[in-house]
């Protein structure tokens, strides 16, 4: 009864044919949203899709070339307009932590805040004591903000937009670079403090796997909207299935789906294909017919995620799928023994140790996926088998050669590609890609050779002559992939190396890597923030506090979890603030609100669903509908994290004692 | 104006400033260190220049002439030498800037009244420096042979030293400096540092406080919040020209107790027209931090338009008087230069607003005018 109430209102933000323009470059062309009172709206797009500067002309701090705008009710379009919304309105910038003030404490930055807003002393107390108990901070009042980790920053960021409590909270990318389990706490604090005081929120973010959270979206690309509604809404626009299974030889299969779907995907020995086919039964019978002799093993069917959706979307706008179908057929007969091992690896910084025992194999033609939070070690861990950084004590063999004796001789047998990217942006694609080979030496020859087999591997043709600053961060991308495997490395090292590129362009760059493991045989070892990228990889490792907490390939993970804790129940409700409430009481002790559902974990989920639905009924909710649904990699991190601190802070507390 | 706004700012502006090690040395530490750095370095007087004697006579007037170069004060004895050989390679190595020759039978010549050549090795690498001590040496030798035409007219026409010195000299020149008596360079570049100083420090403190909250997005906090331009700019600034302003004390107290600069005029009317200074420069700086958008821009152009036109138009190296035509109009145009008078004038002169009030009219124009630009130009709903 809520809901309608409001959609009766008018919205609040209203943004019609919104035009934005840097000099030349349209950002934003022809966009239109609104957002209603009291919901979680979101944003969703890859870099450069014109979200910020959206969101900013919203908050009244941008000025834009077309359209109207507005807000409460003011059309924003003069600095004097402006500031008549901005008193309520809390803004909170792109840029993890950016915002801020580092060398002010916590408190002092809430202080400046609220100052800046006029909220007088006896609400700041209130409000301050309130949003730090909620977000956990109260012990590190006094720290200076540049002392904090990622996730910290994030939420005294929140605390610090939303201390003069506005009506409508606009946040550009509040989750970017934070690490899973930061994240799901810092949307979990967000809808509690909306259900709390009914804010208005304005989201965005460039992670496709946070669009179901969000009550209403838009998913935008290239400055346009390609879609608009309920994340049900939106998934109807494109309707068919999901359908997952191994197949070998995995090549071959790939090579025939491809010929008739347009998404197929490799994660690690499973293969993943959307299917325009709704009914379970039909998908199926359509995946093995074009399979042919290849029998597929482990079917599943599920529904498509909301990235699927977009992809579907982006690649009905007529985007290609860009497959690389070029000649990356270079018959390796490398011997399929181990590329990477480290034993019992551990590195000291003074009397802190970063890396803890730390152990794992990693094939010719295997990608390995180390994921963890930040400071975790992971970097710690790539550097010392990079030769970088001499380990305080252990070993590890690269390429055949050891670590702590080769020096030198690791450089010329593996490639590193870094989150930055390490590419010079005023140089064009061509000159990049000579001056690597420079770098590692390679005569003219050899060096012709390698630009024609980087350009159709990264699909770089056409761009061989644009300068790279100017490029999309996809081709960016698989341009430095590219410079990294200049002189042909038999091992790739890649930190963090997708952050901030569209949907289509990781699918594309997932695309290379899988064929580079698969056709050349070469060893990859990845760190991700992603949790659905790392569904790709052949193995995992989970580093937590510098050691390997978890191992296994994805499904491995994903089974041990569900026999700890259970299966991951999705709870639909009418109220979703009541139920979490009622469902937290009734000692589900991980349930979170998902957008405008509630996900737990059940080890009996019979029984507790018709406890669940007791315990609502109960407080007046009404239950419609509770589904069992499939774990992902992020919920088996979010699981793992979650219960070693728990361990953390019980030892701690018992040392106390 | 919401003074609680202001407040907020100005306080968040100082801590943060003390705080970071770069902004707190380039608050305090740095304009001292240029004061040194540019103190010493710039003064032009050529004192205790490193000299060494060749005496091939070795008779009583050969010593005596010799003996009054190691009277002055403006040379620095550093030895006798015994073959030329000695006097090329003390030059080369420059242990010695000047070596002076004196030839056989100088006494000898001299009282039998023919003319004596005596050479003298200059060292030439720097020619304002060579001048110098060309002019040093010149002067000495032309009391010298004064001393013996006024000795040999004395004794030969049995007059009083004093009669034969009248004769000898009939048009003695009478010269008084005025303002600074010793015509000593650090009374004139010390309080001109002061100007110096004032010019780039302000600005660059302001550019890089403004920038830095631009380069890392702090300023939608801004934009984005209730605070008015005003209010922001007042508070932002406030710490800046607070710090300039005890600046202003201690660069005065280093011109006059470090380099011994007197300061003749009104210490109030120095420190008010300093403090419009500090305004002026400070504008300077908002108005670069407004137009870049990064750090690095900011520093490199605050430098560029603070220093080039301040030496070379201030009137810190060269009078503006002294200066072509055409670049007397460009020195008029920059600030410095009218500060730099009023540094003259109070610190040298003693003079104060009633000989002043021009160049004080100037200043609160320039003042206000770039403030105002300031203000003109921040926005808090840009176009990027």
């Amino acid at each position: 009864m809520d809901e309608e109430v409001i959609s009766r209102e008018s919205p609040i933000v209203r943004v019609s044919q919104f035009v934005k323009r840097y000099k030349k470059h349209v950002a934003v062309q022809a966009v239109d949203l609104a957002v209603r009172r009291g919901e979680m709206y979101g944003l969703i797009g890859p870099d450069g899709a014109g979200k910020s500067s959206l969101m900013k002309a919203i908050a009244g701090v941008l000025s834009y070339e077309g359209g109207e705008v507005e807000v409460f009710g003011i059309t924003v379009d003069s600095e004097r307009a402006a500031e008549r919304i901005k008193h309520k309105i809390g803004f909170l910038p792109q840029g993890l932590g950016l915002n801020l003030y580092p060398d002010l404490s916590v408190e002092e930055n809430i202080d400046f805040f609220a100052r800046l807003r006029l909220v007088s002393e006896k609400e700041l107390a209130e409000r301050k004591a309130g949003l730090l108990a909620m977000t956990r901070l109260d012990r590190f009042r006094d720290r200076p903000m540049k002392n904090l980790s990622g996730g910290m920053k994030q939420k005294l960021g929140l605390i610090c937009t939303l201390i003069h409590e506005p009506e409508l909270a606009i946040l550009d990318e509040p989750t970017t670079g934070v690490d899973p389990v930061s994240r799901r706490d810092f949307w979990a604090i967000l809808a509690e403090l909306q259900q709390e005081r009914g804010v208005t929120v304005l989201v965005s973010t460039a992670y496709m796997d946070e669009a179901s959270r969000f009550h209403r979206l838009s998913f935008l690309s290239g400055g346009q909207v390609l879609t608009s509604g309920t994340p049900a809404e939106v998934q109807a626009l494109v309707p068919g299935s999901m359908v997952t299974f191994g197949a070998t030889p995995q090549r071959e299969a790939i090579a025939r789906l491809k010929a008739q779907y347009k998404q197929v995907e490799a994660l690690g020995p499973l293969l993943h294909v959307f299917t325009e086919e709704t009914v379970p039964a039909a998908a199926l019978q359509s995946i093995t017919a074009s399979l042919g002799d290849i029998k597929p093993v482990h079917l599943r069917v599920d529904e498509p995620e909301l990235e699927d959706v977009f992809v579907a979307l982006l690649l009905r706008q007529g985007k290609q799928p860009m497959t690389s179908k070029g000649p990356l057929v270079t018959p390796s007969s490398a011997d399929r023994g181990l590329a990477i091992e480290a034993k019992g690896l551990y590195r000291d910084f003074g009397t802190f140790r970063a890396v803890d025992q730390v152990s794992f194999q990693v094939k010719s033609g295997e990608i390995f996926g180390l994921l963890g939070a930040n400071g975790a070690g992971k970097t710690t861990v790539i550097k010392m088998l990079n030769g970088i950084m001499p380990p305080t004590g252990g070993e590890g063999w690269v390429a055949g050669v050891d670590m702590k004796t080769a020096g030198g001789a690791i450089k010329e047998r593996i490639g590193y590609m870094s989150q930055a990217f390490s590419l010079y942006l005023d140089l064009t694609v061509a000159e990049n890609i000579r001056l690597f080979a420079g770098i590692y030496g390679l005569d003219a020859r050899a060096t012709d050779q390698r630009f024609k087999w980087i350009v159709s591997m990264a699909g770089l043709k056409g761009y061989e002559a644009s300068l790279t600053g100017r490029l999309p961060m996809g081709v960016r991308q698989r341009l430095a992939l590219g410079c990294a495997l200049v002189h042909q490395p038999r091992v790739l090292f890649l930190d963090e190396p997708t952050s901030g590129v569209d949907p289509i362009g990781r699918r594309h760059f997932w695309d290379i890597l899988s064929r580079l493991a698969r056709e050349e045989g070469v060893a990859i070892l990845i760190t991700t923030h992603y949790m659905s990228e790392a569904e790709h990889c052949d193995n995992l490792a989970l580093m937590y506090a510098g050691r390997i907490v978890a191992e296994g390939s994805p499904a491995e993970m994903k089974d041990q979890v569900e026999k700890e804790a259970g299966q991951l129940l999705e709870v639909v409700t009418d109220q979703p603030g009541p139920a979490l409430r009622g469902v937290t009481r009734a000692g589900f002790t991980g349930a979170a609100l998902f957008g405008t559902k509630i996900h737990l974990l059940s080890i009996e989920p019979g029984q507790d669903e018709a406890r669940l639905r007791a315990v609502l009924s109960s407080d007046g909710v009404h239950v419609l509908g509770v589904s069992a649904r499939p774990l992902s990699l992020e919920d088996v991190f979010v699981y793992r994290v979650m219960a070693l601190e728990r361990q953390e802070r019980a030892t701690a507390k018992g040392a106390a004692a | 104006m919401n003074l609680r706004r202001v407040a907020a700012v100005a306080s968040k502006e100082w801590r943060e400033t003390v705080r970071d090690r770069m902004f707190l040395s380039l608050a305090f530490l740095i304009p001292i260190l240029w004061m040194l750095v540019f103190g010493y370095g710039m003064v032009l007087d050529v004192e205790n220049i490193p000299y060494a004697v060749l005496d091939r006579d070795q008779s009583a007037l050969s010593r005596d002439y010799l003996y009054r170069f190691q009277q002055s004060r403006y040379f620095d004895y550093k030895g006798m030498l015994q073959t030329e050989g000695e006097a090329d390679a003390l030059l080369a190595a420059s242990k010695s800037r000047a070596v002076i020759i004196v030839p056989e039978k100088f006494q000898e010549r001299l009282l039998a009244g023919q003319p004596v050549g005596v050479q003298t090795l200059v060292d030439g690498t720097f020619p304002l420096r060579s001048d110098i001590t060309k002019g040093y040496i010149i002067a000495i030798n032309a009391a010298f042979s004064e001393e013996l035409v006024v000795d040999y007219v004395a004794r030969v026409k049995g007059l009083p030293h004093a009669r034969a010195r009248a004769l000898v000299q009939p048009v003695k020149l009478e010269v008084r400096y005025l303002y600074n008596q010793e015509v000593k360079s650090a009374w004139t570049i010390a309080p001109a540092l002061v100007m110096f100083v004032l010019t780039l420090a302000p600005p660059l403190l302001t550019a890089l406080g403004v920038v830095r909250e631009k380069e890392r997005g702090s300023i939608y906090n801004i934009f984005s919040s209730t605070v008015t331009r005003l209010e922001f700019l007042v508070g932002k600034l406030a710490p800046y020209v607070g710090i300039s302003a005890f600046n202003i004390l201690v660069l005065w107290a280093m011109a006059v107790y470090l380099f011994g600069a007197p300061f003749k005029g009104n210490g109030l009317f120095f420190y008010a027209t300093a403090l419009l200074f500090v305004f002026i420069t400070t504008g300077q700086g908002l108005i670069v931090s407004l137009l870049v958008g990064t750090q690095q821009a900011a520093a490199v152009i605050t430098v560029v338009l603070s220093v080039v036109p301040t030496i070379l138009y201030g009137g810190l190296l060269v009078p503006v008087s002294a200066l072509g035509p055409e670049t007397k109009v460009v020195a008029h145009l920059f600030p410095a230069m009218y500060f730099t008078n009023i540094v003259h004038g109070t610190f040298l002169k003693g003079v104060g607003l009633e000989v002043l009030w021009q160049d004080v009219l100037v200043l609160v124009a320039y003042a206000t005018a770039l403030l105002s630009t300031g203000y003109w130009l921040f926005r808090k709903r840009p176009a990027v």
